[in-house]
């Protein structure tokens, strides 16, 4: 009897450590403000990278906190030495980033949330209209839904132009294809932010080192510092375009073919009167919207008793003489533009 | 450094013992490296320097080549751990103990030995392709830190690429054979 | 497992088009694949683990554990070697084969390149010899090829092509920098540049959309889906017929035949490495020229011990790819201008009529090199590493054009593939042992299209070249062939005119395993169109449960 008892003794001792380590590990991951997390050493650079970032004063468990079985899972990766080669966040945890992002960046988050970014998987991936024209496409990833995890033929069915097409996984359906990790990265180097006093002006562009787009290929934010401004092109002559290097991030999905002509592919860059104009000078950084920066440059009423905010400045219509990206002077003056307002036009310093 | 996290800390460290005790994690280790020892990642790190040094634009040390080689010895260079360890010893031994520590000159010699002695010629051998990978390969493998060497070479990190906005429906692509 | 018609031992190339081709007409296929279906996904443009830059692996099969190869250098030294190794000889093992991460040149051999020994005479030391069909003969399935699978480019400026009926349905590409600069030199040197055929598309094409123009070309598969191969092609067709059957991870062991050597069908371990029978009534095998040449050496029967079509030992010989040839140019101007895929004007004007030569290659520049590409194509005095070393590829990388060519290789009895008496892959097959060397001409030949490159290079405006000059191992990857070779004297070759593979008359080869020589192009158009070929045969005389003789 009692040499049975010895024998549950063994693995019940282990079970109560085991079960006390776990309290005892979260205590512990807490209070060692990530040197612990980085002992185990495959997330030796990651934490590195922390260290120096701007968010280094918030400890790896507010964002990293999993489930007892994901830790587990990480737990048995290590010990069995099956550590990936390039440890990475799975989509479920880019999700999760949301709320935690939230919590601090509510005015960010709430002008994404009410933007074109904050689309959802269901709308970019499900959209018969557009499914029917163009064949659905791993490429689509780069811009959107770059942190799932497999290809097309894995995410929607079926991949053809006859439709009707579903998420094999329906709770994708709305989730945010453009999630902040598309274009914000935690572990760069930076300050911590502390609250401007008063407004960066606008000549004064700074590229955070957090900005940059997560490239899927390589599965890493590429800082917009390091992004190409492209040289655009109208026929053979070269647009002018702001040095605003912010605009390198818009320009990897907001971009021309490979012939770099304005307004061919997804290419959004200004011509005409707004040519040369940062896309960050009319665009709201996360909601683009546009309407209360045509006042920033425009009085109410134009000369000509315009009112610049009620126009139809849409941009889904490149044909449109009031397309905001491409208005001409002759668009609104057909009979050519005064003189004085000419010399006017000239002098808007770009 | 406030009262309570320094409690919480020495809590933490009670607790770390226990831990790293049961998971079998030795506290030693360096927090950066999967394969080398601190030392020996320092040796590397000095060794690839001489490989592709820097000028105006970032080396193998600061591209973080010797990161590269620690993941890939982790995984698909597993056969060379040992030619790695003993090769970086021989390096710290031609450079009279401390390869990183020595002074240029010394450094240089035993460079030039390492390449030419028959029993650490293959090392080196070995070495020199790896040190190539590491800086001009993509980050997604551990070097190449930040796309340093294709920015060096004026390769943008991401090409600027739109879609083509092409329309089916309005008969085009359909092969007519 | 039911039986069916046909088997079919491959999912690349020719076993794609042949999948298509029977059961678009009636009859029922199984189609046995090694490897799995890769996506762009899969490998996520891995400039270190990709088709032809393997330093981690490669992308598109078959995986380096349990996939042994032997390698047998000149010297005859042997050394067991991985699929991501050099030597292997690897092409692919996936749906689509080769065709999933191809450069995509589209070309057709020139007609001569069909008459080899007739327009040159034996050669010494050379198993050259005429095809058994001609260039007229595969014209009609050249054209088929190029619009079903879909072909762009422009070569109404190359009067050195043979004659065709109906031109390329797609417009080339726009010409990138390079392509600007060599064109205008090869018509100061009163060549004649051409834009060259790609299965690619220029524009929308079957319903995909065109090439994006990225640097990732060569050795990825594509991730606008615009590079055409047999897995985004024939393959879904043959699928949408309900009549063909896809099996992946199938590793066939073995052809099966009766008492009289008639084959019944064939062993294979499937998935989960359970050996499987598939019952047919005939057997198809395109499984590229080594791996088809391994099949059927695997393939034993009492009245052919030493493997199926193997009487005579012609199986495994004659293995040719094509060993590269051409030189750099260094511009003081940068050339590079990132709009991939980089390749896009070529001449034919040295594939024949050298004086002295039997045969030539074409010329065309390279497809962009990324940067751990460049590392080994520096001018040769180049020091291998330190601060010369990081200059250099600073000065060369943007300012360097690459025209290469493949060159027409003279076939050699003994560079072949054969079973190693030893070592065998995770199923328990034996597998296969490389040896060989190539002819003392074709490295004349390569020497001399070197030369021409160089020249080329010069009247661009190079200010410095280098040549790379040809290999002398026997080669094979991406382009090989010749292994089974097709002839009309069943005791010089393996197979007949239709890839019947003579004495059995049931089992048949349809891929570049039958080609006599490989002219001086890449072949993957060329293996397209002759299963095309082969598949009408199969077609026409197929009767049920036999063919009619």
């Amino acid at each position: 009897m009692s040499g049975r008892w010895k024998l549950w003794m063994a693995p019940a001792a282990v079970l109560a450590v085991g079960l006390a380590s776990v309290p005892a590990a979260d205590l512990y991951y807490q209070s060692s403000w990530g040197t612990g997390c980085a002992r185990c050493h495959e997330i030796g650079i990651d934490y590195d990278r922390w260290r120096h970032a701007t968010h280094r004063n918030i400890n790896c468990v507010e964002c990293h906190a999993g489930s007892l079985q994901k830790d587990l899972r990480r737990v048995e990766a290590h010990m069995a030495g099956t550590v990936p080669d390039q440890v990475h966040l799975g989509p479920q945890d880019i999700f999760d980033m949301l709320p935690r992002c939230r919590k601090c960046h509510e005015q960010e988050f709430a002008e994404w949330a009410s933007g074109a970014h904050s689309t959802t998987y269901a709308r970019i991936f499900t959209d018969s209209d557009r499914n029917r024209k163009q064949l659905l496409m791993d490429d689509c990833f780069r811009c959107h839904g770059m942190h799932f995890e497999g290809g097309i033929k894995d995410l929607v069915e079926p991949v053809n132009t006859v439709g009707p097409w579903r998420l094999k996984d329906p709770s994708y359906a709305n989730l945010p294809a453009i999630p902040c990790m598309a274009c914000h990265s935690i572990h760069r180097e930076g300050a911590p932010l502390v609250k401007p006093r008063e407004r960066v002006s606008a000549q004064e562009e700074i590229v955070r080192p957090s900005v940059g787009l997560f490239d899927r290929r390589t599965r890493m934010n590429v800082s917009a510092a390091i992004l190409p401004l492209p040289a655009i092109y109208e026929g053979a002559r070269p647009v002018r375009i702001s040095s605003d290097q912010r605009q390198a991030l818009c320009y990897q999905c907001h971009a021309p073919l490979a012939t770099m002509q304005a307004g061919s592919g997804d290419d959004r860059t200004p011509l005409g009167i707004h040519e040369g104009l940062s896309c960050l000078a009319c665009h709201e950084q996360h909601g683009e919207a546009t309407r209360q920066s045509c006042a920033d440059c425009h009085p109410r009423l134009s000369n000509c008793g315009i009112d610049v905010e009620k126009m139809d400045t849409t941009f889904r219509n490149p044909k449109s003489a009031h397309n905001i990206h491409t208005a001409k002077c002759l668009d609104c003056h057909p009979k050519g533009v005064p003189k004085k307002a000419a010399a006017h036009e000239s002098s808007i310093l770009h | 450094m406030n009262v309570s996290r320094t409690r919480r800390t020495f809590l933490g460290a009670a607790a770390a013992a226990a831990i790293s005790g049961a998971a079998g994690c030795g506290g030693a280790r360096g927090t950066t490296w999967r394969v080398f020892s601190g030392h020996e990642a320092r040796t590397l790190d000095a060794l690839l320097e001489w490989i592709i040094p820097e000028d105006d634009s970032p080396g193998a040390r600061g591209a973080g080549v010797s990161h590269y080689i620690d993941r890939q010895l982790s995984t698909h260079f597993r056969e060379h751990r040992q030619a790695y360890r003993d090769g970086l010893a021989a390096t710290d031994r031609l450079a009279g103990g401390d390869f990183a520590g020595a002074p240029r000159k010394q450094q240089q010699a035993a460079l030039r030995k390492l390449q030419r002695d028959p029993a650490t010629r293959p090392f080196f051998n070995l070495l020199v392709p790896h040190a190539m990978q590491g800086f001009y390969g993509n980050p997604r493998h551990g070097g190449n830190r930040d796309f340093a060497s294709w920015r060096m070479l004026g390769v943008p990190p991401l090409p600027v690429r739109g879609r083509s906005q092409y329309d089916l429906t309005a008969g085009g692509g359909n092969a007519k054979s | 497992m039911r039986k069916v018609d046909a088997v079919i031992i491959g999912a690349g190339a020719s076993g794609g088009v042949v999948a298509k081709e029977l059961s678009t007409n009636g009859i029922s296929v199984v189609v046995l694949e090694r490897g799995r279906w890769y996506g762009p996904n899969d490998d996520r443009k891995d400039d270190l683990r990709n088709q032809r830059t393997s330093i981690l692996g490669n992308n598109s099969g078959p995986e380096d554990e349990g996939n042994p190869r032997v390698a047998v250098d000149a010297q005859g030294r042997e050394r067991i070697v991985l699929p991501s190794q050099g030597n292997y000889s690897n092409n692919a093992a996936c749906v689509g084969g080769g065709t999933l991460t191809y450069g995509a040149m589209a070309w057709r051999y020139h007609p001569k390149d069909f008459r080899m020994r007739s327009t040159y005479g034996a050669l010494e030391g050379s198993t050259l010899d005429d095809w058994p069909i001609s260039y007229d003969d595969l014209e009609p399935y050249y054209e088929k090829a190029e619009w079903e699978i879909g072909v762009s480019g422009d070569d109404s400026a190359n009067p050195f092509k043979g004659p065709r009926k109906k031109p390329l349905p797609m417009p080339p590409l726009a010409l990138n920098k390079e392509c600007v600069i060599l064109k205008a030199a090869a018509g100061r040197l009163k060549l004649h540049p051409f834009d060259l055929p790609m299965l690619r598309n220029s524009v929308p094409y079957n319903g995909r959309g065109p090439c994006m123009r990225c640097r990732w070309c060569v050795g990825f598969p594509c991730e606008v889906n615009a590079k055409c191969g047999t897995q985004n092609t024939v393959i879904p067709k043959a699928l949408a017929t309900g009549l063909c059957e896809l099996r992946l991870r199938s590793m066939v062991k073995e052809i099966q035949f009766d008492q009289k050597g008639h084959a019944t069908g064939v062993a294979y371990f499937d998935e989960h490495d359970r050996l499987q029978t598939q019952e047919a009534d005939f057997v198809v095998v395109a499984g590229a020229a080594t791996e088809t040449a391994r099949l059927l050496l695997n393939s034993k029967h009492r009245l052919w011990p030493t493997g199926a079509g193997n009487r005579y030992d012609w199986v495994g010989r004659n293995l040719q790819g094509h060993t590269y040839t051409g030189a750099f140019g260094y511009f003081e101007e940068v050339v590079y201008d990132d709009i991939g895929p980089g390749a896009g004007v070529a001449i034919c004007d040295f594939n024949h009529g050298n004086p002295g030569l039997r045969g030539g290659a074409m010329l065309a520049n390279e497809f962009i090199r990324l940067p751990i590409q460049f590392v080994s194509m520096l001018p040769p005095r180049t020091p291998r590493f330190g601060p010369a070393h990081k200059e250099a590829m600073r000065k060369y990388y943007r300012r360097t054009i690459a025209v290469q060519g493949p060159t027409q290789e003279m076939p050699m009895w003994h560079s072949r593939v054969q079973l190693d008496p030893k070592v065998k892959d995770r199923w328990g097959i034996p597998v296969l042992r490389i040896s060989g060397s190539q002819h003392p001409h074709t490295i004349e030949i390569g020497t001399a299209m070197a030369a021409k490159a160089e020249m080329w290079l010069k009247a661009a405006g190079a200010a410095e070249t280098w040549r790379k000059l040809p290999g002398h191992n026997v080669t094979g990857g991406q382009h090989q062939a010749g292994t089974c070779r097709m002839g009309n004297d069943p005791k010089a070759s393996v197979a007949n005119r239709y890839g019947q593979v003579h004495d059995i008359d049931n089992v048949f080869v349809a891929d570049g395993s039958l080609h006599v020589t490989n002219g001086g192009f890449n072949p993957a158009l060329t293996i397209m169109a002759d299963a095309y070929r082969i598949s009408e045969h199969l077609i026409k005389t197929w009767r049920g449960t036999r063919f009619r003789s």
